[in-house]
């Protein structure tokens, strides 16, 4: 009983880690449970994940190998074709054309006296080069 | 990056927590519910482990310190119970040892009580002792000493009854 007067240091600590205070095999027994599980759970997710994955890659594989790919690749952009046509809205162009409108269009601007138009800019006249005026023969 | 899980081996790691927590807090329901609850928080923050910090039962105590001090005032140990306990004749030998150390532990200060907990209940080194308390080891050592001390005085005191017990057998 009195270990620790015989040797007071060490005996005194052997006691205590001797004696240490142990929880019941109820709770050891359900808290290990609950530490278990909560790894599963976890684990179970991560795999639900990495299973869905591996699926996705599967199918994709097995597509690939017999043309699916480029057939539904096919398939997607004529839908997308074809959706365009349906959702485009065509426009009217109208056409402000008529007598009426020749008839009182704005005047276009008129050329000075000695200019002519040419491309649309008014230029100088140039004279004849050797031509004179001539008086009218005298008759009498 | 591979993550160490603290918990893989569960048992050791729930009976080191459950020694500390019973020498802080006396053996009993209340350090059930405290171990359970060092554990439930340890599950649910098990990401913030770091392995380079420590050992998964320094991670784990210092929840249980946490969770001991945030339920603190309604759980002092009773030595007058532990006493009464004590003279009861008819307790096997080993349980009338358990009790009077239980009953000299829970007359120890906060901080002499703390420590022998960690290096006896929670079986940490004095090193581990001093990364969790933010001090040196050799500061840990000596006060250890100097707690182991103080709780020989306390069982050499308790010793009348104990030995009236004994007697009676």
């Amino acid at each position: 009983m009195r270990s620790w007067r015989r040797n007071p240091e060490s005996g005194l600590e052997a006691e205590l880690r001797a004696n240490r205070p142990e929880p019941s095999r109820e709770l050891v027994d359900r808290l290990e449970m609950r530490v278990r599980t909560h790894g599963r759970d976890r684990r179970a997710g991560s795999f639900r994940v990495a299973f869905a994955g591996a699926l996705a890659a599967g199918v994709l594989t097995a597509l690939a190998s017999v043309g699916g790919l480029g057939y539904a690749a096919t398939g997607a952009s004529q839908a997308v074709e074809k959706a365009k046509r349906v959702v485009h809205v065509q426009t009217v162009r109208t056409l402000h054309k008529s007598a009426a409108q020749d008839q009182y269009r704005k005047p276009k601007a008129k050329c000075r006296k000695g200019t002519h138009r040419v491309k649309g800019v008014c230029k100088r006249t140039k004279k004849a080069r050797g031509v004179r005026f001539r008086r009218p023969p005298f008759t009498g | 990056m591979f993550r160490v899980d603290p918990l893989a081996n569960p048992e050791p790691l729930i009976k080191r927590v459950y020694a500390y927590v019973a020498y802080r807090v006396g053996d009993g329901p209340d350090a059930e519910d405290l171990t359970s609850e060092t554990f439930e928080r340890a599950l649910r923050y098990k990401k913030s482990y770091d392995s380079s910090k420590g050992e998964p039962i320094a991670w784990l105590i210092g929840i249980a310190r946490r969770c001991i001090e945030g339920r603190r005032p309604s759980l002092e140990v009773s030595a007058e119970h532990l006493e009464a306990a004590a003279d009861h004749g008819d307790l096997e030998d080993d349980a009338v040892r358990r009790i009077a150390l239980s009953g000299a532990v829970s007359r120890l200060e906060s901080r002499d009580r703390e420590l022998i907990s960690l290096r006896y209940g929670a079986d940490l080194t004095a090193r581990q002792i001093a990364e969790l308390q933010g001090a040196k080891t050799n500061a840990i050592e000596v006060a250890l000493h100097r707690a182991l001390g103080r709780l020989r005085t306390h069982l050499e005191d308790d010793s009348p009854p104990v030995r009236k017990s004994q007697a009676r057998r």
